[in-house]
C-alpha cells in the first residue's frame, strides 16, 4: 500500500509541477528583436536613423503620382481592359479625387510614416546626449520639416505632431501654423548640418546645410499660396545661399542628371539613392513602358504600359514659337506619329516616342494592338492619345524616358532621383526676382533661364519672357520631378482647362482631400473644405 | 528547469513509477472464489487478450491464447465486466456459477452508441451538447483524397467546399458559419486525443469515425481553439483475435465537366479579334482524362493484451490539367499494450507520410479561356517564337496572358510534403474508477517546394512575379517546417452514488509550436539544365536573388476540468472549465477562462409518449476562444527589409525599425453560444433525429485596424474590435424505410441554416465605415471594390453599381440612386448580392437487395450569390483585341463600353448536385476460405448538378482566397484561378483475409 500511495503521490505531484505557465512571447521571438535589445552599438544607431531616409524610397510612388497625374504633364489613360482601376487614375486627371482614393491615402501614409519615424528617433536619441546623437537630432528635425513641407503643399491643413510621447491623435493645424513650424525648425537646426557638396559620400542621400536652404527656398517661393504673404526676398536669399556656395553647377549635359550612373551629379542638392538591389522603389520603367518594350531593354519583368505624357506638353518642346531653337525631324502629333519638323530641344530625351525596336534593332510588334489604332501592330509611341478612357490605344502617349532606361534593368531602376536639383533653384531665383520686380524680363531672371535653355536644352535663348513662357520652360526642365502641380497652382492654371481636364468649378481641389481612412481613424481630424 | 526539461523529467519519473508498480501490485487483495471460462467472438472463434474485471473491486485478468481465463475473486464480487477493443463491453452477473463462457459481439455499437468528446467518451444518451458522430460507413465514397471530403454534406451545420477539381488544393471547412475574423475559421482537429493535429496527416482509409463538436459547451474544453468547432478523428484500432488483413483498391477516371464558355475561332474573328490562322480549343489542349489509383493494405489483430492496427496507403492521383497530380504514401501504426490486469494501458500511434505533388498552374484555365482561339499551340516549324525558339510555343506579349499549354508543359511547380506524427500515452487505473493519463505527442510537417521557369518560358507576371524568359531562367526553392509538441496529463474519476453516475476530469495541457523556413529565388542561368544548382544562378552575384528565412513560435498552457452527472439515465448535467494562456496574447491579457454548462432530460423516461422511444431535450451554454492569426501581433519589434537599405556614408546598411504597433491588450476572440436541441427516436427506433437551434455571439474579433500615424508608428494595429452574431437551425433525420428482408432502404437527410451578422464594430473603427473590402483584381481592376462588411449588416455583402441596361451607344447604364440612369459606375453603389447561403442540405439513400447495395447522395446550397469574375473581366466583345471574350447566356454583343463591374456580373449560386453514388456487390464466400470478405463497387462523384450559375462551379466560396490569409469577410467571389469542375468514376474492390 505504501508503494501505491507513493505512486499516487508522485503522479499527483508532477501533475502539479508540470505546470509550465510562463508565456512571455519574447521567449519565442527568433527572427526579430525587441526595442530594448537594440541600440547597443553606434552601427545600430546609424541603422535606426536610416529608417527615416529609406521611407523616402516610396517618394516615386503615390506622392509623385498625385503631383504629376493631376497636372498637364502626365496622364494614366484607361487602356481598354487595363488601368481602369475603379477610375482613380482618371479622377486624378479630372480633379475629382475622393478621400477614399488609394493614391491620396498612399501619399499621406508615406509622408506621415517618415514623420513618425523621425519623432520616434528624436525621442530615442534625446536622452543619449552625445555629440553624435545631437547631430542626428538636428538632421532628423530638418528632414521632418521637409516631410511637413510636402504635406503643407499637398494636403494643406495637416495635423502637426512632433512629440513621440504625446499619444493623442493630433488635430488639424492651419497652413500658417505648419508654415511657421517648418521655417523655424529648419532655421533652428540648419546651421548644425554639414556644408557638404553633391559628391560627398558621407552625406550623399542625406539632408545637409544646402538641403535645408533648398527646402526653405521652395517654402518661400510658395509662401503666398500657403499663407497669403509672398516671401520673394527670402526665396532669393535662400537660393543665393546655394548658388553662392560654389558647391553646385549645371551638368554639362541635361541627361547627366538622369543616367543610370548619376550618383553625385553636380546638380544634386539632395537625391534619393535608388538602386535595383539595395534601394528599391523607382519603377518608372514598369509604369510607363509597353509590355513589348521589355525586349528593347531586356527588362527582367513585364512592364505595365500605363503612364504617358500628353500631346500639348510634348508640343511645348517641339513648337518653334514656344521653344525657339534648331529645327529638325521629330515625331509628330498626328495619330500615327508621322515625322514632322520641330525644335530639337536636347531635353526631348524626356520622352520615348516613335517606332520601337528590340535590343537587336528588330521592329517590335504589339500582338494585342487596338483594331482602331491607325499605326497598326508595329509598336509606335505616339504623342497623340485618342481618349482618356475607356479605350485609349495601348500604344498611344509619349512615354516618360527622362531617367535613362538601360539594358537588363529590373522593375527597380538604379538611377538616383534628385528631390532638389540645382537647375530648379536657378529657376526659383529667376521666378522670385521676376515676381518681386513684377517684370518677367528682369535681366537676372532672363539670364538664369537662358543659362538653362542653352546649356541643358541647346535651344535659343529667350529674347523676352512672360509668365506663360517661363512656366513652359519650367515644364521642359522639371518634367516629372514632382513640382508640376505646385507650379500650376502658383501660376493659377491648375484649375483651367487642359488636355483631358475640363476647368474646375472652384479651387478647393488645390489641396487634396484628407484621406477618409485617416479621418476615420483619428476623430480629431477634419476634412478639407469642399470634400 | 525549462518547460522541456521539466516535461522530460516528468516522463522519466512516470516510466519508473509504472515499472515499480508492475512488480508490486499483483497480490494485494484477499481472494476467496475462483471462476473460469472461455471467451469467443460471434462466429465462435476464441478471443485472447479480453479484459475481465470485477465490478467494484480492483481485481481481474485477461484471456489466454485459447480464449480461456481463470481468476480468483473476493466473495462479494457479483458481476464481471468483459471488454476488448472492437467489441461491446458486457457486464455479466456471476450468481453461483463457477464457469462463465462469454460470446462477445462486435462493437459497431462502440461507434454508434459512444460519442467521442474532448478528453474522453460519453454514451450517446448522456450527451447534452451538440455533437454529431459520423462513422466510416456513412463517409463519402469514391476517390476521396482529403479527410474533409469524407464529411462533405454529412453533418448539419458543417460546410465543406472546394470549388473546382484541383487535386492539390484543400477544402474550406466552416462549422456553423463564421466565428472569427482571423486565420482560425476552420475547426480544431483532434486525432486520437492529439489536439491540434493536422487533418491530412491521416489517410481517409484509416479513419473509423469523426465526431463533430458543434456548440460551445462541447468545444469549451478546448479553450482558445474551440470557437470554430472541433473535429475529433478516431482512427481504426486493432481488435483481439486472429490477424486480419484487408486490401482496398480503386481506379478512378476523372474528366472536366464544365469549362468557362467563350468564343470559338470563327466567333472570335467575327467579333473583330485578330485572326492568326489556326483553330485551337485551348481547354482541350490543356486537359485530359485523369487516371488515379489508390491502394490500402492493413493488418490488425491482437493477443496477450496487445492489439495493433497497421496500414499503408498509396495514392497516385492525376489532375485533369496536364502534368498535374500527386503521389502519396502514408503509413500508420496503432499499438496498444495492456498490463497489470488491464489497469495499465500503453498506446502508441505513429503516422508518417510523404506526398510528391505537381501543382501545375491554376492560371492555365484562365489563359485557356482568354487566349486567342486562332493562335496555334506552336509556331510554324521553321519560324522562331517569342523566346527565339524555332517551332516553339506561340506567345504574345500582353498583360496576364500566356499560352496555357506552354504554362503547364514548360514550367515546374512542385512540392514534397513530409509528415511525421508520433504519439504515446500511458494510462493507469490507480483505484477502480480513478485513472491517470499522460500523453506526449510530436507532429511535424515539412514542405519542400521547387519551381522552375526555363529561359524559353514566357509566363506573364503572376507566378513568383517573374518570367523565365526575362530572367534567363528562374528557379525557386523553399523549405518550410511546422512542428509542435504536446504534453498532457489527465485524471479521471468515474463513480456512482445510488442512481447518480459521476464522471470527473481534471487536466493540464502544454503545447509549443515552431515554424521555420527558408526560400531562395534566383535567375540568370547559362543553361536551364543546372537549375537545381542554385549556385549557378548569376542573380546571386548580381544581388538580384530573393532570399528569405524566418523562425517563429508560440506556446499554449491550460488547466481544465469537467464534471458529468447522470441521474438514473434520466437527467444529465455537464460542466467544464478551461483556463488557458497563450504567448500570442498581449501581456495584459495572457490568460482566459472558458466555462460551459449543459443539461439534458430524457422525457421518455418521465411519461410514455405514443410512438416515441426516446426524447431527450437538452440545452447548453459555453464560451470558447480563438487565437490571433499569427504570433507577435501584440509586440512592437525591430526588423529590416531586403532591398530597402540605407546609404550610410558610402556603404549600404540595413535600417532597423519597428514593424508594428504594440497592443499589450490583445486577447482572444471570445465566442458565447447558447444551444437548445432535442434528440429522438420513434416508431421502434426506425426514425431517429436531432434538431438544434443556436445563437452565438463572437466578440473581441481581431482585426488589423487603421490607426493615425503619428502618434502610432505603423498605420495599422491588431486590435479586438468586432462582434459577430449568428443564429442557426439544424435538423438531421434518419429513417429505416424498409429495415428487414431482401430489400432494404434507409434514408437520411440533414438541413441547416446560418445567418451571420457583423453586429458591432468598436469605436476604433469609425461609424459608417466598412472593413474587409476586396477588389476585382488585375489587370486594371485592382482598385475596383466588390465587397464590404458594415457594422449592423450581414457578412458577405457585394457592393457596386446596379446594372440597368445599355444606352443607344452601347454604354453600360447604372442606377443613379435617384430613380434614373447614369453611365458613371461610381455615381451610386449599393448592395448587389450576398455571398453566403440561406441554407444547405444533404440527402442520402441506401438500398440493398441481397448482396447488392446502392447509395446515392445529393447535396445542395441555396440562396448564395457569386461574383463571376470571368464575366466581370471578359464578357465584353471590346476585349477581343487582346483577349478572347467570355460568352455565357448573359453575353451581350451590343456592349461598346470598357468593362465596368456591376450587378450584371453577380449571379445566383443555388445548386443541387448528385455528389456521390455507389453501387456495390458483396460476394458470398465460404466461411472457411482464405478470403473472409470480398466487395466490388463502382462509384460516381459529381454526377450532375442543377444550377443557373454560368461559371464552372457554384460551390459557396466561404472566403476570398486571393489574399493570404484568405479574407473571411469577403465570401462569394468566384476567382479566375479556380480549376474547372470535374466528374469522376471509380471502380474498386475491398478484400478481407
Amino acid at each position: 500500500m505504501r508503494l501505491v500511495s507513493k505512486t499516487i503521490f508522485s503522479a499527483m505531484s508532477f501533475f502539479m509541477v508540470a505546470s509550465c505557465t510562463k508565456l512571455d512571447e519574447t521567449d519565442v521571438l527568433y527572427d526579430q528583436v525587441t526595442t530594448d535589445q537594440f541600440f547597443k552599438t553606434d552601427r545600430e544607431f546609424l541603422s535606426a536613423v536610416g529608417a527615416a531616409y529609406t521611407n523616402l524610397y516610396g517618394y516615386r510612388g503615390s506622392f509623385v503620382n498625385v503631383n504629376e497625374v493631376t497636372s498637364d504633364e502626365i496622364v494614366v489613360p484607361t487602356r481598354g481592359a487595363d488601368w481602369g482601376d475603379g477610375g482613380h487614375w482618371v479622377r486624378l486627371k479630372l480633379h475629382t479625387y475622393k478621400p477614399t482614393d488609394s493614391e491620396i491615402n498612399g501619399a499621406w501614409n508615406n509622408l506621415y510614416a517618415g514623420i513618425s519615424t523621425c519623432n520616434r528617433l528624436i525621442s530615442t536619441l534625446e536622452p543619449v546626449g552625445t555629440d553624435q546623437s545631437k547631430a542626428y537630432i538636428a538632421e532628423l528635425k530638418v528632414l521632418r520639416a521637409i516631410y511637413y513641407y510636402w504635406l503643407l503643399d499637398t494636403y494643406g491643413n495637416v495635423p502637426l505632431s512632433i512629440d513621440f510621447k504625446n499619444t493623442t491623435p493630433p488635430p488639424n493645424s492651419t497652413r500658417q501654423q505648419i508654415y511657421d513650424f517648418i521655417e523655424k525648425e529648419i532655421l533652428d537646426n540648419v546651421s548644425q548640418l554639414p556644408k557638404s557638396g553633391p559628391n560627398d559620400q558621407a552625406t550623399y542621400g542625406r539632408v545637409n546645410y544646402y538641403t535645408g536652404y533648398a527646402a526653405l527656398a521652395k517654402l518661400y517661393l510658395n509662401a503666398g499660396i500657403y499663407t497669403g504673404t509672398a516671401q520673394w526676398d527670402k526665396a532669393i536669399s535662400a537660393c543665393d545661399t546655394i548658388i553662392n556656395s560654389g558647391k553646385y553647377s549645371l551638368t554639362a549635359n541635361y541627361k547627366d542628371n538622369f543616367v543610370k550612373e548619376n550618383t553625385g551629379a553636380s546638380e544634386f542638392i539632395w537625391a534619393i539613392p535608388y538602386d535595383q538591389v539595395h534601394a528599391k522603389g523607382f519603377n518608372l520603367d514598369m509604369q510607363t513602358l509597353h509590355q513589348e518594350s521589355q525586349r528593347t531593354y531586356n527588362v527582367t519583368a513585364q512592364p505595365w504600359n500605363g503612364f504617358a505624357s500628353v500631346q500639348e506638353f510634348y508640343q511645348s518642346y517641339i513648337d518653334p514659337t514656344q521653344n525657339p531653337g534648331p529645327q529638325g525631324s521629330v515625331v509628330g502629333l498626328d495619330p500615327k506619329g508621322t515625322p514632322t519638323t520641330g525644335t530639337l530641344d536636347k531635353r526631348l530625351s524626356n520622352f520615348l516616342v516613335g517606332p520601337q525596336y528590340d535590343a537587336t534593332g528588330k521592329r517590335l510588334m504589339d500582338g494585342a494592338v487596338d483594331a482602331t489604332d491607325p499605326d497598326g501592330p508595329q509598336l509606335t509611341f505616339t504623342p497623340y492619345i485618342n481618349e482618356l478612357q475607356p479605350g485609349a490605344w495601348r500604344q498611344s502617349g509619349a512615354r516618360i524616358g527622362k531617367w535613362e532606361f538601360y539594358n537588363g534593368m529590373t522593375d527597380n531602376m538604379s538611377n538616383d532621383f534628385a528631390i532638389f536639383r540645382y537647375a530648379d533653384f536657378l529657376l526659383v531665383k529667376a521666378e522670385a526676382v521676376a515676381r518681386k520686380n513684377n517684370n518677367w524680363n528682369h535681366p537676372i531672371a532672363l539670364a538664369l533661364v537662358n543659362q538653362i535653355r542653352t546649356q541643358h536644352g541647346g535651344v535659343a535663348p529667350f529674347a523676352t519672357m512672360d509668365d506663360k513662357s517661363f512656366l513652359a520652360e519650367r515644364g521642359r526642365e522639371m518634367f516629372d520631378e514632382a513640382y508640376r502641380r505646385q507650379d500650376m497652382i502658383r501660376f493659377d492654371n491648375y484649375n483651367s482647362s487642359f488636355r483631358f481636364h475640363p476647368a474646375d468649378a472652384d479651387k478647393h481641389v488645390n489641396i487634396l482631400p484628407i484621406p477618409e481612412a485617416q479621418i476615420n481613424s483619428n476623430p480629431n481630424l477634419k476634412q478639407n473644405p469642399g470634400y | 528547469m525549462n518547460c522541456y526539461m521539466k516535461i522530460a523529467f516528468i516522463l522519466r519519473v512516470f516510466c519508473i513509477s509504472v515499472f515499480c508498480l508492475f512488480f508490486s501490485l499483483s497480490s494485494i487483495f484477499a481472494q476467496n472464489k475462483r471462476i473460469s471460462g472461455k471467451v469467443t467472438d460471434a462466429t465462435g472463434a476464441t478471443l485472447s487478450g479480453v479484459s475481465i474485471r470485477a465490478k467494484n473491486a480492483n481485481v481481474g485478468g485477461t484471456t489466454d491464447n485459447n480464449g480461456s481465463y481463470s481468476i480468483s475473486l473476493p466473495q462479494k464480487v457479483n458481476t464481471l465486466v468483459f471488454s476488448s477493443v472492437g467489441f461491446a463491453t458486457q457486464e455479466i452477473s456471476i450468481g453461483d456459477k463457477t464457469t462463465l463462457d462469454v460470446r462477445m459481439t462486435p462493437s459497431t455499437s462502440q461507434l454508434t452508441d459512444v460519442v467521442v468528446v474532448g478528453y474522453g467518451t460519453q454514451r450517446k444518451r448522456e450527451v447534452t451538447s451538440a455533437v454529431t458522430s459520423v462513422s466510416a460507413e456513412q463517409f463519402n465514397k469514391g476517390n476521396v483524397t482529403d479527410v474533409a471530403q469524407l464529411l462533405q454534406g454529412k453533418v448539419a451545420g458543417l460546410s465543406i467546399s472546394r470549388p473546382g477539381g484541383d487535386p492539390n488544393s484543400g477544402f474550406s471547412i466552416r462549422l456553423r458559419g463564421l466565428s472569427s475574423f482571423g486565420a482560425n475559421s476552420q475547426p480544431l482537429v483532434v486525432v486520437d486525443g492529439q489536439v491540434g493535429a493536422d487533418l491530412n496527416s491521416i489517410d481517409p482509409n484509416d479513419i473509423a469515425s469523426i465526431d463533430v463538436l458543434k456548440d460551445a459547451s462541447a468545444a469549451a474544453i478546448y479553450g482558445t481553439r474551440g470557437s470554430a468547432g472541433v473535429l475529433i478523428v478516431t482512427t481504426k484500432k486493432g481488435t483481439s483475435g486472429p490477424p486480419r488483413v484487408s486490401y482496398n483498391g480503386s481506379v478512378t477516371a476523372e474528366d472536366p465537366s464544365k469549362f468557362t464558355a467563350h468564343m470559338n475561332a470563327s466567333q472570335y474573328i467575327a467579333a473583330g479579334g485578330p485572326n492568326l490562322g489556326s483553330n485551337t480549343d485551348w481547354n482541350k489542349e490543356i486537359s485530359r482524362t485523369a487516371i488515379s489509383h489508390t491502394h490500402n493494405l492493413s493488418f490488425s489483430g491482437g493477443s496477450n493484451g496487445t492489439t495493433y492496427n497497421a496500414s499503408v496507403n498509396y495514392r497516385d492521383n492525376q489532375g485533369v490539367a496536364i502534368k498535374t497530380g500527386f503521389r502519396q504514401i502514408n503509413a500508420r501504426l496503432n499499438l496498444t499494450q495492456r498490463a497489470l490486469q488491464n489497469k495499465l494501458v500503453f498506446n502508441l500511434n505513429v503516422t508518417t507520410g510523404r506526398r510528391e505533388a505537381h501543382q501545375g498552374f491554376s492560371e492555365a484555365f484562365k489563359y485557356a479561356t482568354i487566349f486567342n482561339p486562332t493562335a496555334p499551340v506552336h509556331v510554324a516549324p521553321d519560324s522562331v517564337n517569342f523566346a527565339g525558339v524555332k517551332g516553339g510555343y506561340f506567345e504574345s506579349n500582353f498583360v496576364d496572358y500566356a499560352n496555357p499549354v506552354a504554362v503547364l508543359e514548360q514550367n515546374t511547380n512542385d512540392y514534397t510534403a513530409k509528415r511525421i506524427n508520433v504519439q504515446g500515452s500511458a494510462e493507469y487505473e490507480i483505484v477502480p474508477g480513478l485513472k491517470f493519463l499522460v500523453r506526449y505527442a510530436q507532429q511535424s510537417f515539412s514542405n519542400f517546394r521547387t519551381a522552375f521557369l526555363p529561359r524559353t518560358s514566357f509566363h506573364s507576371r503572376n507566378f513568383l512575379g517573374v518570367s523565365g524568359f526575362a530572367r534567363n531562367g528562374y528557379a525557386y526553392k523553399a523549405d518550410d517546417e511546422n512542428s509542435n509538441q504536446l504534453y498532457e496529463n489527465t485524471l479521471t474519476y468515474d463513480t456512482k452514488f445510488n442512481k447518480l453516475n459521476v464522471t470527473a476530469l481534471a487536466g493540464y495541457s502544454y503545447q509549443s509550436f515552431l515554424s521555420q523556413g527558408t526560400s531562395i529565388g534566383a535567375g540568370n542561368f547559362v543553361t536551364d539544365l543546372t537549375a537545381d544548382n542554385l549556385g549557378t544562378a548569376l542573380d546571386l552575384g548580381a544581388g538580384l536573388a530573393n532570399i528569405t528565412s524566418y523562425k517563429n513560435g508560440s506556446r499554449l498552457a491550460a488547466f481544465f476540468g469537467r464534471l458529468n452527472l447522470n441521474y438514473n439515465n434520466f437527467a444529465f448535467l455537464s460542466a467544464t472549465l478551461r483556463r488557458e494562456g497563450s504567448t500570442q496574447f498581449g501581456v495584459n491579457n495572457k490568460w482566459g477562462m472558458f466555462p460551459a454548462v449543459s443539461a439534458g432530460l430524457d422525457i421518455s423516461k418521465l411519461a410514455v409518449i405514443p410512438k416515441v422511444d426516446n426524447l431527450k431535450l437538452r440545452a447548453s451554454y459555453g464560451i470558447t476562444g480563438s487565437l490571433p492569426p499569427s504570433s507577435y501581433l501584440s509586440l512592437s519589434t525591430f526588423t529590416a527589409t531586403q532591398g530597402t537599405e540605407f546609404f550610410a556614408g558610402g556603404t549600404w546598411l540595413a535600417p532597423y525599425a519597428p514593424n508594428r504597433n504594440a497592443n499589450p491588450d490583445l486577447k482572444w476572440e471570445r465566442k458565447a453560444e447558447f444551444d437548445a436541441g432535442l434528440d429522438f427516436t420513434m416508431f421502434n427506433n426506425k426514425l431517429s433525429g436531432t434538431a438544434d437551434y443556436y445563437s452565438r455571439t463572437t466578440s473581441d474579433l481581431i482585426f488589423n485596424v487603421t490607426v493615425p500615424v503619428p502618434p502610432n508608428l505603423a498605420n495599422r494595429t491588431w486590435k479586438n474590435v468586432g462582434t459577430l452574431s449568428s443564429t442557426g437551425f439544424e435538423l438531421a433525420l434518419n429513417y429505416d424505410v424498409l429495415p428487414k428482408g431482401n430489400f432494404t432502404w434507409k434514408t437520411g437527410a440533414n438541413f441547416s441554416t446560418n445567418h451571420t451578422k457583423l453586429s458591432k464594430l468598436s469605436a476604433d473603427i469609425a461609424p459608417g465605415s466598412y472593413i474587409g473590402e476586396t477588389n476585382l483584381g488585375t489587370p486594371g481592376q485592382e482598385a475596383t471594390q466588390i465587397t464590404r462588411a458594415y457594422a449592423g449588416q450581414d457578412i458577405g455583402l457585394f457592393w457596386g453599381p446596379v446594372y440597368k441596361g445599355l444606352d443607344k451607344n452601347g454604354k453600360y447604364l447604372f442606377d443613379n440612386g435617384k430613380g434614373g440612369d447614369t453611365t458613371d459606375e461610381n455615381a451610386y453603389r449599393t448592395l448587389i448580392g450576398k455571398g453566403l447561403p440561406k441554407f444547405e442540405f444533404g440527402w442520402t439513400n441506401t438500398f440493398s437487395y441481397k448482396n447488392f447495395d446502392l447509395n446515392f447522395f445529393f447535396r445542395g446550397s441555396v440562396g448564395h450569390d457569386l461574383i463571376n469574375t470571368y464575366r466581370g473581366f471578359y464578357e465584353n466583345a471590346t476585349v477581343v483585341s487582346a483577349y478572347n471574350a467570355v460568352t455565357t447566356k448573359y453575353y451581350n454583343p451590343n456592349v461598346k463600353d470598357g468593362q465596368k463591374f456591376s450587378s450584371l456580373f453577380v449571379e445566383k449560386g443555388t445548386f443541387v448536385k448528385l455528389d456521390n453514388a455507389t453501387l456495390g456487390y458483396n460476394f458470398p464466400l465460404p466461411k472457411t476460405g482464405l478470403v473472409r470478405s470480398l466487395r466490388a463497387y463502382i462509384n460516381g462523384q459529381n454526377l450532375f448538378i442543377i444550377t443557373n450559375y454560368t461559371g464552372v462551379d457554384p460551390e459557396v466560396r466561404y472566403a476570398d482566397q486571393s489574399t493570404n490569409p484568405p479574407n473571411v469577410l469577403a465570401p462569394g467571389v468566384d476567382r479566375r484561378e479556380t480549376w474547372v469542375r470535374t466528374r469522376s468514376f471509380t471502380f474498386g474492390v475491398n478484400v478481407g483475409f
